[in-house]
C-alpha cells in the first residue's frame, strides 16, 4: 500500500470533527466522504486523493460510536489511520466493517512523517516507509484475529469455524 | 484469588473463549435507537437473516427528534426517513418500539433503568457511546457501532477482546453535594486521568464517595467513562440500586430471588486486584468547568483559564491542543471563570437530564429570571421524567424563570435535531461532550452541571454555586 499522507499533528481527533452529529442522517456514503473531517479542515475533501493515509496523535477517533466516522474517511479514499493512539470503539468499527486499516505507531513515525509525504505499509513485515525521506518506522503488529477479520474483508466476511 | 465484578460478568456471559484471542460474549439486552442502526437492519435484510431475540431488543428515538410541539409534522425530511426507517424495521423484525408519541419515549440511556430493563450483573449493549451509563446498576454496558449492532441483532452475541479492570475510589465526602455533584466528581476524575487515561478499560467505581450518591448520580457517572476513554463503567449494586428497580416496567417478576444471588455474587471480592488504580479525594473538590474542546479540559469554578504551558505541563501536542481549544474557544489565559459571559443554557441529555437533575437546577432557578442576554431550555430526558416534573410543577419554576420547557429527547447534546447553537454561541451546557461543533458548528461549549448550568442561565456567567443556599 502507497501513499500520501494527511498529517494531524494534535492529540484526540473525535469523532464529532470527523463527521460532524448534522450528517449522521446521510446514507448516501459519496454524500458523506464529502464532509469528512468538516469539523477541523474544511479542504479535506478537496486535497485527499485515493489511497491516502492520515498520520495523527494519541487517542485518534476518540468520542461517539458512530461507524459513520470510519465510513466518511473510507469513502474519501482514506485507506488507513496511522496514529500514536487509537478510541477503542473507533479502531474496533474500521475493523468490523474493514472500512480502513487503525496502524498504531511510534514516536519516531509520528515526529518522522511529515504532511505529504509518500509512503509505503507494508503489512507483511510491520513496517511503514517513508519514500520521501527514505526512512523506515516499526508499526505495532495487528493481533492475530484482527488481521484476520482484515484479510477477510470485515467481520461478516470472516468465519470463525474455518481457523 | 478472588474476582472483580467485571471478571465475574464477563465470565458469566462467555459463550467461546480461546486464548490470544478475543473472546464471544453473550448479550441479555440490545437497545437500539434510529440513528446507528437503519444500515444493521438493511444488512439482515440482505442476508435473509432475522433479529435472534426480538424479546431482549427494545428501540426508542431520541438522537434527531424533535423537541418542539410533537403534534407537527417532522420538518427535517432525513430525521423524518430515519424514524419512520425504524418504525418500519421494528414492525419487520417484531421489536418493541417506544416511538415518538409514546409516553416511555425518550433518551434511551434514560429509559432503559426507568423501565427495569437494565438490570445487575446484565450484559447491555447499544449503539451509542454513553451506553456505559447503564453501568450504574452493575451491569457491563458497552457501546457498539453499526456493525456490531447488525452482529448482536443475527447472533445475541459479540466479540471483545477483554478489557482491563481498572479501580477509581472516590474517597471522602463532599462538604455541600447539593453544589459539588457526580458531575463534578466524574470531570475531575477525567481532568486527572485525561480522555485516554481509561482507554482499553472497564472501570468500576469504589469508595465512600460512591456509595454515597443516589442511582441517578451513579448513572451520571458512569456515563462519562466514555470520556475517559473507557470501555465501560461500572458500581457494584447495594440496597439503593435493588430499590430503585422494584416494580417497574419490566423488571423481573422473579426479581427478589434475583436480589439474593446478586447480593452475594455481584461485587469485588476483597483479595481480587485490579491492574490499573486511581484515587480521587472529593473533600474538597469545587464545582467544575470545562473551558477547552475535550471533557479533561476542565477547572474548578473558583480557577482562572490556564496557559497552554501550565496545561500541558511539557507535551508539545497537549500544549497545541491547549492553545487550539483556547482559539476555537475565543479564551484568554488568566480570565477568571466567573468572568466568562453565555449566551446559551442546555438543561439536558444522557447525563444529566433525569428527574433528581432538573429538581436540584429548579432550587436554583425558583422565584428568578433568566438573564436577558441568555436563552435557557430544559429538555428532559424521557417522557416519564417530564411527566414526573409537571407533577411537581418543576416546569412551571423553569417556564415562569424564561426557560423554554421542551419534549425529551438527545437535542443539543449532539446538535443532530433543530436545537443548535449559532457559530459563536457560547453555552453552559449539562451534557457530555465539549468537542468542537458538538453542540452546532462553531458553537462553544461549557460542560457543567445541573444546578451551575442554572445559576449561569440566571447571573449570565458562571457562578459558583457553593454561595448558594440549595438546601
Amino acid at each position: 500500500m502507497k501513499g500520501n499522507v494527511v498529517k494531524y499533528a494534535q492529540d484526540n481527533i473525535d469523532t464529532d470533527v470527523i463527521i460532524p452529529g448534522q450528517y449522521l442522517k446521510v446514507h448516501d456514503y459519496a454524500e458523506l466522504a464529502t464532509h469528512a473531517m468538516e469539523g477541523l479542515d474544511p479542504d479535506f475533501h478537496s486535497k485527499v486523493k485515493e489511497g491516502d493515509f492520515i498520520l495523527s496523535g494519541k487517542n485518534f477517533g476518540c468520542g461517539s460510536s458512530r461507524e459513520h466516522a470510519p465510513i466518511a474517511l473510507s469513502h474519501s479514499g482514506i485507506k488507513a489511520v496511522l496514529a500514536l493512539s487509537f478510541a477503542r470503539i473507533f479502531y474496533r468499527n474500521a475493523v468490523d466493517g474493514a472500512f480502513l486499516l487503525p496502524i498504531e505507531i511510534e514516536q519516531d513515525a509520528y515526529d518522522g512523517i511529515s504532511e505529504g509525504d509518500e509512503i509505503e505499509i507494508k503489512l507483511s513485515v510491520n513496517e511503514i516507509k517513508n519514500i520521501t525521506k527514505n526512512q523506515t518506522y516499526k508499526m505495532k503488529p495487528f493481533s492475530e484475529i484482527i488481521g484476520k477479520i482484515i484479510s477477510a474483508g470485515g467481520l461478516f466476511k470472516y468465519k470463525p469455524d474455518q481457523d | 484469588m478472588g474476582k472483580t465484578l467485571f471478571e465475574k460478568i464477563w465470565e458469566s456471559h462467555v459463550v467461546v473463549e480461546k486464548s490470544n484471542s478475543p473472546s464471544l460474549i453473550y448479550i441479555d439486552r440490545h437497545l437500539v435507537h434510529e440513528v446507528t442502526s437503519p444500515q444493521a437492519f438493511d444488512g439482515l435484510r440482505m442476508n435473509n437473516r432475522k433479529v435472534r431475540r426480538p424479546d431482549l431488543t427494545i428501540a426508542t428515538m431520541d438522537h434527531n427528534v424533535p423537541t418542539n410541539d410533537r403534534s407537527l409534522p417532522i420538518l427535517d425530511q432525513t430525521s423524518a426517513i430515519q424514524i419512520q426507517a425504524l418504525e418500519k424495521n421494528c414492525k419487520d423484525f417484531g421489536i418493541t418500539l417506544f416511538d415518538i408519541s409514546s409516553p416511555n419515549q425518550g433518551i434511551v440511556h434514560v429509559i432503559g433503568p426507568q423501565l427495569g430493563i437494565t438490570l445487575p450483573g446484565s450484559t447491555i449493549v447499544c449503539g451509542d457511546s454513553h451506553t456505559s451509563t447503564h453501568g450504574a446498576f452493575g451491569a457491563l454496558a458497552l457501546g457498539i457501532g453499526t456493525s456490531d449492532v447488525e452482529h448482536v441483532l443475527a447472533s445475541q452475541t459479540m466479540w471483545l477482546e477483554k478489557p482491563i479492570p481498572f479501580e477509581i475510589r472516590v474517597e471522602g465526602k463532599r462538604k455541600n453535594p447539593h453544589a459539588v455533584t457526580a458531575k463534578d466528581i466524574i470531570l475531575s476524575i477525567i481532568k486527572n486521568i485525561g480522555t485516554g487515561g481509561g482507554t482499553g478499560t472497564v472501570i468500576e467505581y469504589r469508595g465512600e464517595g460512591i456509595e454515597d450518591l443516589s442511582m441517578e448520580q451513579r448513572m451520571t457517572i458512569c456515563n462519562m467513562s466514555i470520556e475517559a476513554g473507557a470501555r465501560a463503567g461500572l458500581i457494584a449494586p447495594d440496597e439503593k440500586t435493588f430499590e430503585y428497580l422494584r416494580g417497574r416496567k419490566y423488571t423481573p417478576k422473579n426479581y427478589e430471588s434475583l436480589v439474593d444471588t446478586w447480593k452475594d455474587h455481584l461485587k469485588t471480592d476483597d483479595d481480587a486486584t485490579f491492574e490499573k488504580e486511581f484515587t480521587l479525594h472529593i473533600d474538597d473538590i469545587a464545582p467544575q468547568v470545562s473551558w477547552g474542546t475535550n471533557p479533561g479540559m476542565t477547572c474548578d469554578v473558583t480557577e482562572s483559564i490556564p496557559s497552554p504551558d501550565d496545561f500541558s505541563k511539557g507535551d508539545l501536542n497537549q500544549k497545541k491542543g491547549a492553545q487550539k481549544a483556547l482559539d476555537y474557544m475565543d479564551l484568554k489565559p488568566g480570565t477568571p471563570i466567573e468572568e466568562i459571559k453565555i449566551d446559551r443554557v442546555f438543561i439536558g441529555s444522557c447525563t444529566n437530564a433525569r428527574l433528581e437533575d432538573l429538581i436540584e437546577a429548579s432550587k436554583v432557578v425558583k422565584g428568578q429570571k433568566i438573564s436577558s442576554t441568555v436563552r435557557a431550555m430544559v429538555v428532559p430526558g424521557s417522557q416519564m421524567v417530564k411527566k414526573q416534573a409537571e407533577e411537581m410543577g418543576l416546569d412551571k419554576i423553569f417556564t415562569d424563570a424564561n426557560f423554554e420547557w421542551r419534549e425529551s429527547g438527545c437535542s443539543m447534546c449532539l446538535g443532530m435535531n433543530p436545537d443548535i447553537l449559532s457559530p459563536g454561541e457560547r453555552c453552559a451546557s449539562t451534557s457530555n461532550r465539549n468537542f468542537e461543533g458538538r453542540q452546532g458548528t462553531g458553537g462553544r461549549t461549557h460542560l457543567v452541571s445541573p444546578v451551575m448550568a442554572a445559576a449561569a442561565a440566571i447571573a449570565g456567567h458562571f457562578v459558583d454555586v457553593r454561595k448558594m443556599d440549595l438546601n
